[in-house]
Protein backbone atom coordinates (compact mmCIF):
# COMPACT_ATOMS: atom_id res chain seq x y z
CA UNK A 1 0.00 0.00 0.00
CA UNK A 2 2.70 2.45 -1.02
CA UNK A 3 0.54 4.73 -3.17
CA UNK A 4 -1.78 7.29 -1.76
CA UNK A 5 -5.39 7.00 -2.73
CA UNK A 6 -6.59 9.47 -5.34
CA UNK A 7 -8.70 12.28 -3.96
CA UNK A 8 -12.47 12.04 -4.23
CA UNK A 9 -14.62 14.65 -5.93
CA UNK A 10 -18.33 15.21 -5.76
CA UNK A 11 -18.66 15.53 -9.54
CA UNK A 12 -17.55 12.47 -11.52
CA UNK A 13 -18.42 10.97 -14.88
CA UNK A 14 -21.06 8.84 -13.21
CA UNK A 15 -23.15 11.97 -12.50
CA UNK A 16 -25.68 12.95 -15.13
CA UNK A 17 -24.07 16.22 -16.20
CA UNK A 18 -27.11 17.35 -18.20
CA UNK A 19 -29.19 17.28 -15.00
CA UNK A 20 -26.37 18.65 -12.85
CA UNK A 21 -26.01 21.79 -15.00
CA UNK A 22 -29.81 22.17 -15.52
CA UNK A 23 -29.61 21.58 -19.25
CA UNK A 24 -32.66 19.31 -19.61
CA UNK A 25 -34.65 22.06 -21.33
CA UNK A 26 -31.81 22.74 -23.75
CA UNK A 27 -31.35 19.01 -24.38
CA UNK A 28 -35.06 18.48 -25.12
CA UNK A 29 -35.12 21.56 -27.35
CA UNK A 30 -32.12 20.62 -29.48
CA UNK A 31 -32.06 16.84 -29.27
CA UNK A 32 -35.74 16.08 -28.71
CA UNK A 33 -36.81 17.21 -32.14
CA UNK A 34 -35.18 17.52 -35.51
CA UNK A 35 -33.01 20.59 -36.04
CA UNK A 36 -33.06 21.75 -39.64
CA UNK A 37 -29.82 21.53 -41.51
CA UNK A 38 -29.55 24.79 -43.43
CA UNK A 39 -28.45 28.20 -42.22
CA UNK A 40 -31.49 29.75 -43.90
CA UNK A 41 -33.72 27.78 -41.51
CA UNK A 42 -32.01 29.55 -38.60
CA UNK A 43 -32.02 32.96 -40.31
CA UNK A 44 -35.06 32.89 -42.62
CA UNK A 45 -35.16 36.64 -43.14
CA UNK A 46 -31.55 37.12 -44.14
CA UNK A 47 -31.34 38.02 -47.86
CA UNK A 48 -28.93 36.40 -50.27
CA UNK A 49 -27.92 32.79 -50.86
CA UNK A 50 -26.63 32.11 -47.34
CA UNK A 51 -26.71 28.32 -47.63
CA UNK A 52 -23.72 28.38 -49.93
CA UNK A 53 -20.29 27.90 -48.33
CA UNK A 54 -18.56 31.14 -47.39
CA UNK A 55 -15.48 30.16 -49.38
CA UNK A 56 -17.48 30.54 -52.64
CA UNK A 57 -17.71 34.30 -52.40
CA UNK A 58 -14.94 35.01 -49.85
CA UNK A 59 -17.52 35.79 -47.18
CA UNK A 60 -16.36 33.23 -44.60
CA UNK A 61 -16.11 34.18 -40.96
CA UNK A 62 -12.87 32.23 -40.65
CA UNK A 63 -11.16 34.47 -43.19
CA UNK A 64 -12.41 37.47 -41.20
CA UNK A 65 -10.80 36.10 -38.04
CA UNK A 66 -7.56 35.01 -39.68
CA UNK A 67 -7.19 38.18 -41.71
CA UNK A 68 -9.14 41.00 -40.01
CA UNK A 69 -9.60 44.05 -42.24
CA UNK A 70 -7.42 47.02 -41.42
CA UNK A 71 -9.68 49.94 -40.61
CA UNK A 72 -9.82 53.06 -38.47
CA UNK A 73 -11.18 53.24 -34.97
CA UNK A 74 -14.25 55.37 -35.69
CA UNK A 75 -17.10 55.53 -38.17
CA UNK A 76 -17.41 58.92 -39.87
CA UNK A 77 -20.35 59.82 -42.11
CA UNK A 78 -19.58 60.19 -45.80
CA UNK A 79 -19.13 63.79 -46.87
CA UNK A 80 -20.43 65.25 -50.14
CA UNK A 81 -17.03 64.88 -51.73
CA UNK A 82 -16.83 61.22 -50.72
CA UNK A 83 -20.33 60.57 -52.02
CA UNK A 84 -19.35 61.74 -55.51
CA UNK A 85 -17.46 58.47 -55.75
CA UNK A 86 -20.81 56.67 -55.54
CA UNK A 87 -22.34 58.24 -58.62
CA UNK A 88 -23.51 55.28 -60.65
CA UNK A 89 -24.35 54.73 -64.29
CA UNK A 90 -28.02 54.17 -65.00
CA UNK A 91 -29.23 50.76 -66.07
CA UNK A 92 -29.47 47.19 -64.80
CA UNK A 93 -26.60 45.21 -63.30
CA UNK A 94 -25.24 42.07 -65.00
CA UNK A 95 -27.29 39.00 -64.09
CA UNK A 96 -24.73 37.41 -61.77
CA UNK A 97 -24.65 40.48 -59.55
CA UNK A 98 -28.42 40.80 -59.25
CA UNK A 99 -28.83 37.75 -57.01
CA UNK A 100 -27.79 39.61 -53.84
CA UNK A 101 -31.23 40.72 -52.77
CA UNK A 102 -33.04 37.56 -53.77
CA UNK A 103 -34.08 35.54 -50.76
CA UNK A 104 -34.20 31.75 -50.70
CA UNK A 105 -37.74 30.29 -50.84
CA UNK A 106 -39.19 30.70 -47.38
CA UNK A 107 -40.76 27.75 -45.64
CA UNK A 108 -43.60 28.31 -43.23
CA UNK A 109 -42.18 29.10 -39.85
CA UNK A 110 -43.91 29.32 -36.50
CA UNK A 111 -41.56 32.08 -35.36
CA UNK A 112 -41.77 34.83 -37.94
CA UNK A 113 -39.39 37.74 -37.73
CA UNK A 114 -40.89 41.02 -36.78
CA UNK A 115 -39.68 43.32 -39.60
CA UNK A 116 -41.91 43.93 -42.59
CA UNK A 117 -40.54 43.86 -46.14
CA UNK A 118 -41.22 45.94 -49.23
CA UNK A 119 -40.15 45.48 -52.81
CA UNK A 120 -39.31 49.16 -53.32
CA UNK A 121 -36.79 50.99 -51.19
CA UNK A 122 -38.31 53.21 -48.51
CA UNK A 123 -36.80 55.74 -46.14
CA UNK A 124 -35.54 54.33 -42.85
CA UNK A 125 -38.36 53.60 -40.42
CA UNK A 126 -38.84 55.69 -37.33
CA UNK A 127 -38.50 53.71 -34.08
CA UNK A 128 -42.24 54.00 -33.35
CA UNK A 129 -43.14 52.57 -36.78
CA UNK A 130 -40.83 49.61 -36.41
CA UNK A 131 -42.18 48.91 -32.92
CA UNK A 132 -45.71 49.05 -34.24
CA UNK A 133 -44.85 46.62 -37.01
CA UNK A 134 -43.04 44.35 -34.59
CA UNK A 135 -46.19 44.11 -32.49
CA UNK A 136 -48.20 43.13 -35.55
CA UNK A 137 -45.64 40.46 -36.51
CA UNK A 138 -46.86 40.28 -40.11
CA UNK A 139 -44.97 40.57 -43.37
CA UNK A 140 -46.31 42.35 -46.42
CA UNK A 141 -47.33 39.89 -49.12
CA UNK A 142 -46.41 40.15 -52.76
CA UNK A 143 -49.24 41.36 -55.01
CA UNK A 144 -49.16 37.99 -56.80
CA UNK A 145 -49.61 36.06 -53.55
CA UNK A 146 -52.42 38.41 -52.49
CA UNK A 147 -54.24 37.80 -55.77
CA UNK A 148 -53.91 34.03 -55.39
CA UNK A 149 -55.16 34.17 -51.82
CA UNK A 150 -58.19 36.19 -52.88
CA UNK A 151 -58.98 33.64 -55.57
CA UNK A 152 -58.73 30.85 -53.01
CA UNK A 153 -61.09 32.67 -50.67
CA UNK A 154 -63.60 33.17 -53.48
CA UNK A 155 -63.52 29.45 -54.21
CA UNK A 156 -64.09 28.66 -50.54
CA UNK A 157 -67.01 31.08 -50.42
CA UNK A 158 -68.61 29.36 -53.38
CA UNK A 159 -68.34 25.90 -51.81
CA UNK A 160 -69.17 26.79 -48.19
CA UNK A 161 -70.84 30.10 -47.74
CA UNK A 162 -70.83 29.73 -43.94
CA UNK A 163 -67.07 29.13 -43.77
CA UNK A 164 -65.94 30.37 -40.32
CA UNK A 165 -62.52 31.55 -41.49
CA UNK A 166 -63.71 33.96 -44.18
CA UNK A 167 -64.40 36.94 -41.94
CA UNK A 168 -61.24 36.57 -39.81
CA UNK A 169 -58.94 35.90 -42.78
CA UNK A 170 -60.26 38.97 -44.56
CA UNK A 171 -59.57 41.02 -41.44
CA UNK A 172 -56.05 39.63 -41.10
CA UNK A 173 -55.15 40.34 -44.73
CA UNK A 174 -55.96 44.00 -44.21
CA UNK A 175 -53.51 44.21 -41.28
CA UNK A 176 -50.11 45.62 -42.06
CA UNK B 1 -29.62 39.18 -20.24
CA UNK B 2 -31.72 38.95 -23.39
CA UNK B 3 -32.24 42.73 -23.59
CA UNK B 4 -28.69 43.36 -24.77
CA UNK B 5 -29.15 40.73 -27.47
CA UNK B 6 -32.50 42.24 -28.48
CA UNK B 7 -30.86 45.63 -29.02
CA UNK B 8 -28.07 44.13 -31.14
CA UNK B 9 -30.54 42.02 -33.10
CA UNK B 10 -32.67 45.08 -33.82
CA UNK B 11 -29.67 47.07 -35.08
CA UNK B 12 -28.49 44.15 -37.20
CA UNK B 13 -31.94 43.66 -38.75
CA UNK B 14 -32.17 47.35 -39.65
CA UNK B 15 -28.66 47.26 -41.06
CA UNK B 16 -29.34 44.18 -43.18
CA UNK B 17 -32.62 45.63 -44.43
CA UNK B 18 -30.82 48.83 -45.40
CA UNK B 19 -28.22 46.86 -47.32
CA UNK B 20 -30.93 44.86 -49.05
CA UNK B 21 -32.67 48.06 -50.17
CA UNK B 22 -29.31 49.41 -51.30
CA UNK B 23 -28.92 46.33 -53.45
CA UNK B 24 -32.34 46.88 -55.00
CA UNK B 25 -31.49 50.50 -55.86
CA UNK B 26 -28.15 49.52 -57.36
CA UNK B 27 -29.48 46.53 -59.31
CA UNK B 28 -31.34 48.84 -61.68
CA UNK B 29 -30.00 52.30 -60.98
CA UNK B 30 -31.74 55.46 -62.13
CA UNK B 31 -30.24 58.96 -61.79
CA UNK B 32 -33.22 60.03 -59.66
CA UNK B 33 -32.25 57.36 -57.12
CA UNK B 34 -28.90 59.03 -56.35
CA UNK B 35 -30.24 60.91 -53.33
CA UNK B 36 -31.80 57.78 -51.91
CA UNK B 37 -28.56 55.90 -52.52
CA UNK B 38 -26.54 58.53 -50.65
CA UNK B 39 -29.01 58.37 -47.79
CA UNK B 40 -28.69 54.59 -47.61
CA UNK B 41 -24.90 54.79 -47.66
CA UNK B 42 -24.89 57.19 -44.73
CA UNK B 43 -27.40 55.04 -42.91
CA UNK B 44 -24.97 52.17 -43.40
CA UNK B 45 -22.32 54.18 -41.53
CA UNK B 46 -24.68 55.11 -38.69
CA UNK B 47 -25.88 51.51 -38.58
CA UNK B 48 -22.31 50.33 -38.06
CA UNK B 49 -21.89 52.96 -35.33
CA UNK B 50 -24.97 51.62 -33.53
CA UNK B 51 -23.73 48.03 -33.82
CA UNK B 52 -20.32 49.10 -32.53
CA UNK B 53 -21.96 50.69 -29.48
CA UNK B 54 -23.53 47.35 -28.61
CA UNK B 55 -20.06 45.85 -28.16
CA UNK B 56 -19.62 47.23 -24.66
CA UNK B 57 -22.67 45.39 -23.37
CA UNK B 58 -21.49 42.13 -24.89
CA UNK B 59 -17.78 42.15 -24.02
CA UNK B 60 -18.26 39.16 -21.68
CA UNK B 61 -19.97 36.97 -24.28
CA UNK B 62 -17.79 34.21 -25.77
CA UNK B 63 -18.61 32.33 -28.94
CA UNK B 64 -16.84 29.04 -29.68
CA UNK B 65 -14.85 29.15 -32.90
CA UNK B 66 -16.29 25.81 -34.00
CA UNK B 67 -19.68 27.49 -34.55
CA UNK B 68 -18.13 29.61 -37.28
CA UNK B 69 -17.26 26.43 -39.18
CA UNK B 70 -20.93 25.52 -39.30
CA UNK B 71 -21.93 29.00 -40.46
CA UNK B 72 -19.22 29.05 -43.12
CA UNK B 73 -20.55 25.78 -44.48
CA UNK B 74 -24.10 27.17 -44.64
CA UNK B 75 -25.25 24.93 -41.80
CA UNK B 76 -27.56 25.77 -38.91
CA UNK B 77 -25.43 26.70 -35.85
CA UNK B 78 -27.99 25.05 -33.60
CA UNK B 79 -26.60 21.78 -34.94
CA UNK B 80 -23.36 22.63 -33.12
CA UNK B 81 -25.26 22.98 -29.83
CA UNK B 82 -27.11 19.75 -30.52
CA UNK B 83 -23.92 17.87 -31.32
CA UNK B 84 -22.19 19.28 -28.20
CA UNK B 85 -25.00 18.05 -25.98
CA UNK B 86 -25.07 14.65 -27.67
CA UNK B 87 -21.27 14.29 -27.37
CA UNK B 88 -21.42 15.32 -23.70
CA UNK B 89 -24.14 12.76 -22.98
CA UNK B 90 -22.34 10.01 -24.90
CA UNK B 91 -19.08 10.71 -23.04
CA UNK B 92 -20.97 10.88 -19.77
CA UNK B 93 -22.45 7.43 -20.41
CA UNK B 94 -19.10 6.04 -21.48
CA UNK B 95 -17.32 7.28 -18.35
CA UNK B 96 -20.17 6.14 -16.12
CA UNK B 97 -19.90 2.71 -17.67
CA UNK B 98 -16.15 2.63 -16.96
CA UNK B 99 -16.64 3.75 -13.35
CA UNK B 100 -19.36 1.15 -12.72
CA UNK B 101 -17.27 -1.61 -14.32
CA UNK B 102 -14.20 -0.66 -12.26
CA UNK B 103 -16.27 -0.68 -9.06
CA UNK B 104 -17.66 -4.13 -9.85
CA UNK B 105 -14.17 -5.37 -10.68
CA UNK B 106 -12.80 -4.03 -7.40
CA UNK B 107 -15.56 -5.67 -5.44
CA UNK B 108 -15.02 -9.05 -7.15
CA UNK B 109 -11.26 -8.80 -6.75
CA UNK B 110 -11.51 -8.09 -3.02
CA UNK B 111 -13.99 -10.97 -2.68
CA UNK B 112 -11.70 -13.46 -4.41
CA UNK B 113 -8.55 -12.22 -2.69
CA UNK B 114 -10.28 -12.55 0.66
CA UNK B 115 -10.92 -16.23 -0.11
CA UNK B 116 -7.26 -16.84 -0.92
CA UNK B 117 -5.52 -14.39 1.48
CA UNK B 118 -7.96 -13.86 4.34
CA UNK B 119 -5.49 -12.44 6.87
CA UNK B 120 -3.82 -10.05 4.46
CA UNK B 121 -7.17 -8.85 3.20
CA UNK B 122 -8.33 -8.29 6.74
CA UNK B 123 -5.28 -6.04 7.29
CA UNK B 124 -5.98 -4.29 4.00
CA UNK B 125 -9.59 -3.59 4.94
CA UNK B 126 -8.52 -2.32 8.33
CA UNK B 127 -6.15 0.20 6.70
CA UNK B 128 -8.33 1.23 3.78
CA UNK B 129 -11.68 1.05 5.48
CA UNK B 130 -14.82 -0.64 4.21
CA UNK B 131 -15.85 0.37 0.69
CA UNK B 132 -19.57 0.77 -0.02
CA UNK B 133 -20.99 -1.98 -2.22
CA UNK B 134 -21.21 -1.11 -5.96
Amino acid sequence: LSRRRPGTTELTGSTNLITHYNLEHAYNKFCGKKVKEKLSNFLPDLPGMIDLPGSHDSSSLRSLIEKPPICGSSFTPLTGAMLTGFRLHAGPLPEQCRLMHIQPPKKKNKHKHKQSRTQDPVPPETPSDSDHKKKKKKKEEDPERKRKKKEKKKKKNRHSPEHPGVGSSQASSSLR
Amino acid sequence: MTEKFDSLEEHLEKFVENIRQLGIIVSDFQPSSQTGLNQKLNFMVTGLQDIDKCRQQLHDISVPLEVFEYIDQGRNPQLYTKECLERALAKNEQVKGKIDTMKKFKSLLIQELTKVFPEDMAKYKAIRGEDPPP
